[in-house]
């Protein structure tokens, strides 16, 4: 065990810093958020700094550092998808952006406006769709990604990947979203703790206040739980049930940082010259997803007391080698 | 950054299981239905630790030179995990070893680290903690138990509240006032007292919690010698701070909500109640919480093993491991159902030991205090 970033992740997290720095930010999710805009630029500077999909040989957990440093930054980009998803069940030539989206979904896709490649989840199987430009049509939102509504024409065309890639797919896309809300919920927080530290009223500072201190170090606990359970899932790579634990409390976390966050912010934290809103609400865009917090408690149990749900076996392999072993800490 | 476990650590815990399904006796649960204070359970856990010690295991994150082997705090964390998860069959020993001895080890004189490591390390004394006050519970350095320097001597006189194990214990570790005009975190010192010095009486307070569990300790005109005193006189504010550092992880109180859920699941198959997704979803959300407590405990030892100073780490993982044992605790009520009523049962005795968690150790709203001033730099009112 050794929670601190060795050699090699600490110069992959210090350089995306340093190129987020540069490419993404607030202001920048803002002023594409204004019409639906993707972050083209940001993923061409990722993929000339060997952070896209192609050139990419990082580890799992190198990649989740990336994905939670991607959210944190609020960067427009589906880069969740290209760094854990498309390594899960594609061979390398995906082009981006990617989009994900469960069979019998109904409803906006995160990024399908601007994707070029789909992958549906359909029970054990994935399937990927080529999609052509502008086939699936932009949807306004204010949960703070582009979304496009997907055809069942175009979710028609999907061709399977290989037996037992559904379930790969589905834990890949579960790590990325537990990441992403970490990034999310990492930065919703810091935010808020910075306006309440300089806001004043009745002659002190908010931040200042015992109930109001209790409120933000219990999202402080929530923010740090999903944090490390996350990073923990992405080393673990063998199991379903890690991150399912990651996404089920990472996201059960969200709804509650987004409550204090905005309700600590006060009405500045509604508008859009003040920058919460950019991380807080896609946390419930990111709730959506994979049956949303119900979804991954069920994957837990399914992953921790599989033959206890009958007829809900999941088939498959895991992401990558053995489900975890009797060593696991009970 | 890894979450792997050693094969040396991964062969310990199994070493451990091992031992424990050898060394426990039949009846252990029943032994186990009060906790570590309980007369069974006191009782058996001196022979237990003694076995343990035996082998090595008990102190063996200590250093060699106070009876340990120099071994890496996380086999003693997974020595807790195992242990916690099955009712601590080391009783209240479990204190001994996470955070007196190493008081000890940090703040004795020689002649005291002489006198009780060797003791604690083969097992074979226990300790209680003289902390809490009837006016001074969350507010400790409120404490008016005052010890009168007189010669070579202090003299003590107040009492003390909530002491849990000290109906069996040899020594208790006694926070006082050694500076009468003092107030709040000053002129406070730490005395290393033995149980049967002459003017102390224990009653025992009944709860609902378990037989034994919680006392108060009167201290009429206990006289003990200077040398009990553990560290600087009137600077035991900073040796208890250092021990509870300690403390506030000290019991893998999540291990024992994971095992209990691993039951609860178990019995929710046997009763068909996996059907019901709300069953399925406090199942679920119930096991990413215990995970969520391992892994930010996980993060505290990690910072001790590599020797770093304390932080508020600490508190983060230990408020959410009370939450952990009290949904746990909780949840059992709800899935056994009215069987659980029953005195003795599974559910009854997991659920008393859960209830006071977040009080215990400090009540969880002080962490909270600590993670907003020390881990969220936020001002105070």
């Amino acid at each position: 065990m050794d929670f601190d970033l060795n050699d090699e992740q600490r110069a992959v997290v210090e350089a995306i810093e340093a190129l987020l720095e540069r490419h993404a930010g607030a202001a920048r999710a803002i002023e594409l958020g204004r019409d639906g805009g993707y972050d083209t630029a940001l993923d061409a500077a990722l993929e000339a700094a060997g952070y896209g999909e192609i050139a990419t040989d990082l580890g799992l957990l190198e990649a989740v550092l990336l994905v939670e440093a991607l959210a944190r930054h609020g960067a427009v980009s589906g880069s969740a998808a290209r760094l854990l998803a498309v390594p899960a069940v594609c061979d390398a030539g995906v082009p981006g952006p990617v989009a994900l989206m469960r069979a019998g979904h109904s409803g906006p896709v995160r990024y399908a406006s601007h994707a070029n490649t789909l992958l549906i989840l359909d029970g054990d199987q994935a399937r990927r769709v080529t999609l052509r430009p502008g086939e699936c049509p932009a949807v306004p939102s204010n949960f703070g990604f582009p979304m496009g509504r997907v055809s069942a024409e175009c979710v028609g065309r999907g061709e399977p990947l290989g037996q037992g890639r559904g379930a790969r797919l589905e834990d890949a896309w579960r790590l990325g979203l537990a990441a992403e809300t970490v990034g999310c919920m990492d930065a919703a927080l810091a935010e808020t703790v910075a306006y309440l530290k300089q806001r004043r009223q009745f002659g002190q500072t908010i931040a200042s206040f015992q109930a109001v201190q209790h409120r933000l170090a219990e999202c402080a606990i929530q923010v740090e739980a999903s944090r490390w359970l996350t990073r923990e899932a992405g080393f673990v790579a063998s199991g379903s049930e890690a991150v399912a634990s990651a996404a089920a409390f990472a996201l059960d976390a969200a709804g509650h940082v987004f409550a204090e966050t905005h309700q600590l912010s006060g009405a500045i934290g509604f508008t859009r010259e003040h920058d919460l809103h950019v991380w807080s609400m896609r946390l419930h865009a990111l709730r959506q997803e994979l049956g949303g917090v119900g979804g991954h408690r069920r994957a837990v149990v399914e992953a921790r007391w599989g033959e206890a749900l009958e007829g809900e076996a999941r088939g498959g392999e895991a992401l990558e080698g053995e489900a975890p072993g009797g060593d696991r800490p009970r | 950054m890894e979450f792997d476990w050693t094969e040396d650590e991964a062969q310990h815990r199994a070493e451990i299981r091992d031992f424990l399904a050898e060394e426990l006796p039949g009846d252990w649960e029943e032994m186990a239905q009060h906790g570590p204070g309980g007369d069974a359970q006191a009782a058996f856990s001196k022979v237990f630790c003694g076995r343990m010690a035996a082998r090595g295991w008990l102190t063996q994150h200590w250093p060699i030179e106070y009876g340990g082997r120099d071994a890496s705090p996380w086999r003693h964390a997974m020595v807790g995990e195992e242990m916690w998860a099955i009712g601590e069959p080391r009783g209240a020993q479990y204190m001994n070893v996470n955070w007196i001895g190493p008081a000890l080890m940090r703040y004795g004189s020689e002649a005291q680290k002489a006198e009780h490591l060797p003791r604690i390390s083969a097992g074979d004394v226990l300790w209680c903690q003289g902390f809490s006050e009837p006016e001074a519970g969350s507010d400790l350095a409120a404490l008016r138990t005052e010890a009168l320097r007189v010669g070579d001597e202090y003299v003590i006189n107040g009492s003390k509240i909530w002491t849990s194990y000290c109906n069996h214990a040899d020594f208790i570790l006694l926070l006082v006032r050694t500076d009468p005009d003092s107030r709040r975190h000053r002129g406070i010192s730490v005395l290393l007292v033995p149980m049967d010095t002459p003017g102390i009486e224990i009653r025992e307070i009944p709860s609902v919690v378990g037989e034994r569990y919680f006392h108060e300790v009167f201290f009429t005109d206990v006289h003990v010698p200077v040398t009990t005193r553990l560290g600087p006189e009137n600077e035991g504010w900073e040796v208890v701070g250092h021990a509870l550092q300690f403390e506030r992880v000290g019991a893998a109180r999540y291990a024992r909500a994971a095992v209990t859920l691993d039951r609860l699941a178990e019995l929710a198959r046997e009763r068909g109640l996996l059907d019901d997704p709300i069953v399925v979803d406090r199942l679920g959300e119930a096991r990413a919480l215990c995970e969520a407590a391992r892994v930010l405990t996980y993060k505290v030892i990690d910072l001790r093993a590599k020797g770093s100073p304390p932080t508020a780490d600490t508190q983060l993982a230990r408020v959410l491991g009370t939450r952990a044992d009290n949904a746990i605790g909780v949840l059992a009520l709800e899935i056994i159902g009215p069987e659980a009523l029953e005195s003795g049962s599974f559910a009854d005795a997991n659920f008393r030991l859960a209830m006071t968690a977040g009080v215990a150790v400090g009540a969880s709203e002080v962490q909270l205090n600590l993670i907003a001033s020390r881990f969220l730099g936020l001002p105070r009112e």
